[in-house]
């Protein structure tokens, strides 16, 4: 379900990183699939309704990437197999649908309503092959999360979830955004270039703890010692750093120094 | 300023001091507040701050309004002695008696005293325990070896299954968590994308290789799901999986030493034997 | 008067009143330059009173230990003594984390005044004779700055310092020969040891602040010796320093600077979080984070690290890893540089007279061009270490840009040194006093290879002697004498203290201003009234606040006269003034 796009037109965005907390973005990337709904069977989760409504959104929305029968095209993977839980991500962050291709699609706001996504995720479904289901998300113990985030997701997202860089212009986004569910999805999903976490390497008991902890990442009471900086690290305190000493200090100095009267 | 009716300008500077240390004050009681009451990083800073600004505008305003600044001269003597005086301090070093006329002895002292200097270094040594292994050799030899089962990192055993693909698994040698060169990572591949094949070979793709990148010794575990490819979040080093764990682009220049493993009797993964060459950045006498 | 009482019975002791009277009246020139290093001297003071604090709740250890307290996502947890300690200290010990940002910002801006500081010493050319010790001295303080900010930053054994340390320690093994041996003398075994954090801290707090405090007074102790040097200016000469005495004004003044620093890096530690180690959790061996970068001062070696190519050889079998030239050998180029380029200037100008008077940076190009270019050269690394973080903010991919960077740092260098030198040099040779007043023929002049000027280069001192109408008096006052220089502009500068004899005063005064002519007067005029310049400025302020308009009339009037007048500064305008009227006889 992964396309491999070496294609990167960078999208240029001189993007304001956020000031604690008002990033985007959750993970991942371009691919994944493309939320449809579709014509397809009911699933028993799903009642009539709303399967038509799947399918009719599918065609509408999805099916001219994806095909018809979610079996992929040119401009978009496959969705047979990909399961509940990457439909799911990837329409509730808004990633998909894509008015447009790009590397790697960005958090956005749904374009569905919670009723659409649940619709298409049934149409998906339908196309067959099992796949990762939505995950049921309970409160975790933050201790064990921030150890099993500090072990998994921080090389790619940091230490302080505020998202980095990876190659070909694409990135591990900031986690500051990410619900619960979207985030045990990513884990058990992997979307895009993201490793997957499948139940052999982080148990559903360590999935409550690590999105417990990266709840808690957005939280500006973390924050303790002031205006983060965007938590980007040292360099940008070291450029703070130069400002003020060129603004504050060298400004005193200047004045200090020089005679009065001058 | 004494016996003198100060001018409207220096009352006004006077009373825009008096205000500054007032508000210097304020400062210093808002931070002892806010510490009782509890603290406050935020509130501590800027009450201390205020403090130690109120005094600063105060003494700055007072330096410039009420004292006269410049129009002073320092007479420089210059640090170029006459040749009189240069010679007389000479010759108190070449007074007859003076020791520094006794060539041999001085020289003997010389001796001495270097001879005591280096052997001052020799307890230097001990700032690397003797028992421990000599540093290239420690370098070299890590935990792993013939029989070493590979443990996750709490430390359980792994079967191949506990390594699906499209993830990378963190592994350790199994009682020694704590080397700082045994650090490997085990990733599932598909053989059959395969350009080069991994140096300690692979069991149905399962592959593991040292973590730690052959430029300065990071982690590498930003793991590109699919392309293959790991990635130093240090200084960008990216290796690829898929050629021999080769280095494409960034400051690395050599591949991440392999781990040769098997299953064992018992089920779990065990390494066959050390990485394949020393892992981590590299060294003078690194083979 | 408690103080003044006590100040006769240690006199009465120690005979301090000879020191103490010169030591006051010590004269510090007024330009604002001169206070840069007073910044990097007091942030000093700043770490040590912040950092005094710290070690009263860090624990340098390795060993494990239970954080407890409320920070929630560690609470319970087992790391490092160290790493507990700090979270303990930031998030459990009440001001803890305001000392804790103050010292961390502390030291980023104690490296930075110290570079702003080698700087202006470079460009002026302060660094020539007497005062090479002086350099010396300075930049070993920087290098050991450097160390101390380091040792500092890895301290609280947090991920992103301890990536930082296992970089370094690959740095060091890279080097050949010895390498492994040093490496591992200094972690006491191979990364990471027990030893470790114990050791740094020692270093931290003991070895480097010792030897910076030692040298720090050396620093002093010789500038005090040698005293001030200063730019050209009327009155002034290779004999005598002319500004403001250290009291009253100066030390006013100075100390005013000292609390403002502090007043900054409050208000700083207070409000912008810097290093929150709670995030980054603590070091594991087999963990990692991104973006990973050092503290400013170190970046530029991180930079270096990434942008230097994968090239790496052997020497008979034996591997020269690629850390080697961008760790090793650009820092020790680096700092070699620095220490030898006195030397190598006097070698090239054979300029072994002794200066007191400053450069202009543009009276120098060459020394101004490869000073810029060199400065561009570190910014471009530094800017580079945080490629990764550009990358993402640009959203271009991190290949590219270090591709970019790559040709950047060699030839932004070339740039900017280039421009420095022409720019200098058309400013050198041509009428412009400024930058807005250069011209195209002044570019166009700096362009040709230089006209050989006999004297060379380096210009001799600016003979202020001869100024016209200038000279010495002397006058009893009471018990002492004193003295002050006078010339037909107006300029007045009194000796900075009073002595006792009249043959003190003339030897004072010939040796500020040898060869001018002395006269007794009975007393100094009385002061320029100081109603009058009050009134003046009241004046003035009535304008300033009385319109735009007026304001701005006045504004391009004086432009006009000035113009007109061809006044360049206030000191140049008085030189001309007296040069107009210049007599041999």
């Amino acid at each position: 379900m992964r396309r491999r796009r070496e294609v990167s037109l960078p999208a240029l965005h001189p993007r304001r990183i956020l000031a604690a907390g008002s990033v985007l973005v959750l993970a991942v990337g371009p691919v994944a699939f493309a939320p449809a709904p579709g014509p397809a069977t009911p699933t028993p989760a799903t009642t009539t309704p709303a399967t038509d409504l799947g399918t009719q959104l599918y065609l509408e929305q999805c099916a001219s990437c994806h095909g018809p029968k979610g079996q992929g095209s040119q401009r978009g993977p496959s969705l047979i197999g990909v399961g509940p839980a990457s439909v799911d991500f990837q329409l509730s962050t808004g990633r998909m649908p894509l008015s447009q291709e790009v590397p790697q699609a960005e958090r956005r706001p749904p374009v569905f309503s919670a009723e659409e996504i649940s619709a298409l995720v049934g149409h998906v479904g339908s196309f067959g092959g099992g796949g990762p289901q939505i995950p049921r998300v309970a409160p975790g113990d933050i201790v064990s999360g921030r150890e099993l985030f500090a072990a998994n997701c921080a090389p790619c997202h940091g230490a302080t979830g505020s998202g980095a860089v990876l190659t070909n212009g694409w990135i591990a986004p900031p986690l500051y955004d990410a619900s619960a569910v979207q985030v045990a999805e990513a884990l058990r999903v992997g979307p895009g270039l993201m490793p997957a976490f499948p139940s052999q390497v982080l148990t559903d008991r360590q999935v409550d703890d690590l999105t417990g902890y990266v709840r808690r990442l957005r939280s500006e009471r973390l924050d303790q010692g002031g205006e983060p900086l965007g938590r980007l690290g040292p360099l940008a305190e070291g450029l703070l750093a130069w400002v003020v000493v060129l603004a504050l200090l060298v400004g005193a100095v200047r004045w200090l120094g020089r005679r009065a009267g001058q | 300023m004494r016996g003198r009716t100060p001018s409207r300008a220096e009352r006004a500077a006077s009373r825009r001091i008096v205000g500054a240390f007032l508000v210097s004050a304020a400062g210093a009681v808002g931070f002892a507040v806010t510490y009782g009451l509890g603290g406050d990083t935020q509130w501590e800073g800027v009450c201390l701050a205020v403090a130690f600004a109120g005094l600063a505008v105060g003494l700055a305003v007072w330096s410039r309004r009420l004292i006269p600044t410049g129009g002073y001269v320092e007479e420089h003597e210059g640090f170029t002695p006459t040749p009189a005086e240069q010679a007389m301090t000479a010759a108190v070093f070449h007074e007859p008696d003076s020791p520094s006329r006794r060539w041999g002895l001085l020289a003997a002292l010389g001796f001495a005293l270097t001879a005591l200097g280096a052997a001052a270094l020799f307890p230097l040594r001990s700032l690397l325990p003797w028992d421990r292994q000599r540093p290239a050799r420690a370098l070299k030899d890590t935990p792993w070896g013939p029989g070493v089962r590979l443990v996750d990192g709490e430390g359980r055993p792994l079967r191949p299954a506990d390594v699906p693909a499209d993830t990378l698994v963190g592994v350790f040698p199994e009682g020694n968590l704590d080397i700082g060169d045994a650090p490997a990572f085990a990733v599932r591949l598909d053989p059959e994308r395969f350009i080069r094949q991994p140096a300690g070979g692979h069991l149905g793709g399962l592959v593991v290789w040292s973590v730690l990148c052959t430029h300065a010794g990071c982690p590498v575990r930003i793991y590109l799901k699919g392309t293959g490819r790991v990635l130093c979040p240090c200084h960008q080093s990216s290796f690829d999986l898929l050629a021999g764990a080769r280095p494409v682009a960034g400051p690395a220049a050599r591949p991440l030493p392999g781990l040769p493993i098997e299953v064992g009797p018992d089920g779990f993964l065990r390494a066959t034997d050390d990485f394949t060459s020393p892992p981590g950045a590299g060294f003078w006498s690194r083979p | 008067m408690i103080i003044d009482s006590l100040a006769r019975a240690l006199d009465d002791r120690l005979r301090l009143s000879p020191i103490t009277r010169r030591a006051l009246a010590k004269v510090f020139p007024d330009h604002w330059s001169f206070m840069l290093g007073e910044l990097a001297l007091y942030s000093f003071v700043a770490l040590i009173l912040t950092g005094v604090y710290l070690t009263f709740f860090f624990d340098a250890s390795s060993a494990d230990r239970v954080y407890q307290g409320s920070y929630a996502p560690l609470d319970g947890a087992t790391t490092s003594a160290a790493y507990a300690s700090t979270v303990r200290l930031s998030w459990d010990v009440r001001a803890g984390l305001l000392i804790r940002q103050t010292h961390h910002w502390a030291a980023l801006v104690f490296v930075a005044a110290i570079v702003m500081h080698l700087a202006r010493i470079f460009f002026t050319g302060a660094f020539r004779k007497p005062r090479e010790l002086n350099w010396l001295i300075g930049v070993t303080m920087l290098t050991l700055a450097l160390a101390n900010g380091f040792t500092g930053y890895s301290l609280p054994d947090d991920l992103v310092s301890g990536l930082g340390l296992r970089i370094l320690t690959s740095v060091v093994e890279s080097i050949p020969l010895v390498g492994t041996w040093l490496a591992a003398l200094a972690l006491g075994g191979e990364f990471p040891s027990d030893v470790m954090i114990p050791r740094l801290f020692v270093a931290h707090v003991l070895l480097v602040p010792a030897v910076l405090v030692a040298l720090i007074s050396l620093h002093l102790g010789i500038l005090v010796r040698q005293k001030h040097s200063q730019f050209p200016g009327p009155g002034r000469t290779e004999h005598n320093v002319v500004g403001s005495r250290l009291w009253p004004g100066y030390a006013l003044r100075s100390l005013a600077l000292f609390l403002w620093l502090l007043a900054v890096l409050f208000a700083l530690g207070g409000l912008v979080q810097i290093n929150p180690v709670w995030l980054y959790g603590p070091f594991e061996l087999a963990q990692s984070t991104s973006p990973a970068q050092p503290d400013w001062y170190i970046a530029w070696g991180d930079g270096a690290l990434r942008l230097f190519p994968s090239w790496e050889f052997r020497i008979g079998g034996y591997l020269v890893p690629q850390p080697f030239f961008p760790g090793v050998v650009l820092g020790g180029v680096t700092f070699v540089a620095l220490y030898l380029w006195p030397f190598a200037e006097r070698l090239r100008t054979g300029d072994r007279r002794q200066h007191h008077l400053l450069d202009r940076p543009r009276d120098h190009p060459v020394r101004l061009g490869i000073g810029v270019g060199a400065l561009t050269f570190f910014v471009v690394l530094v800017v580079a270490a945080g490629d990764d973080i550009l990358a993402r903010l640009l959203r271009v991919p991190v290949y590219d840009l270090l591709s970019l960077f790559r040709v950047l740092v060699l030839v932004l260098p070339l740039l900017t040194g280039a421009l420095a030198f022409f720019i200098a040099r058309a400013l050198c040779r041509g009428e412009a006093a400024s930058l807005g007043e250069l011209t195209r023929a002044d570019l166009r002049r700096a362009a040709r290879p230089a006209p050989r000027r006999p004297s060379g280069e380096d210009e001799p001192e600016v003979p202020v002697l001869g100024r016209p109408g200038e000279r010495i008096e002397l006058w009893p006052v009471g018990e002492v004498w004193r003295w002050r220089y006078r010339d037909e502009a107006g300029l007045t500068l009194t000796a900075n203290r009073a002595v006792r004899s009249e043959e003190e005063a003339v030897e004072a005064a010939r040796l500020a201003y040898p060869g001018v002519d002395r006269v007794v007067v009975p007393g100094p005029p009385p002061p320029p009234v100081r109603a009058v310049r009050a009134a003046l400025r009241r004046w003035g302020r009535a304008v300033a606040a009385g319109s735009l308009l007026i304001a701005a009339l006045i504004e391009r009037r004086r432009d006009r006269r000035r113009r007109d007048g061809d006044h360049k500064s206030p000191w140049a305008e008085k030189a001309e003034a007296t040069s107009g009227g210049d007599d041999p006889a």
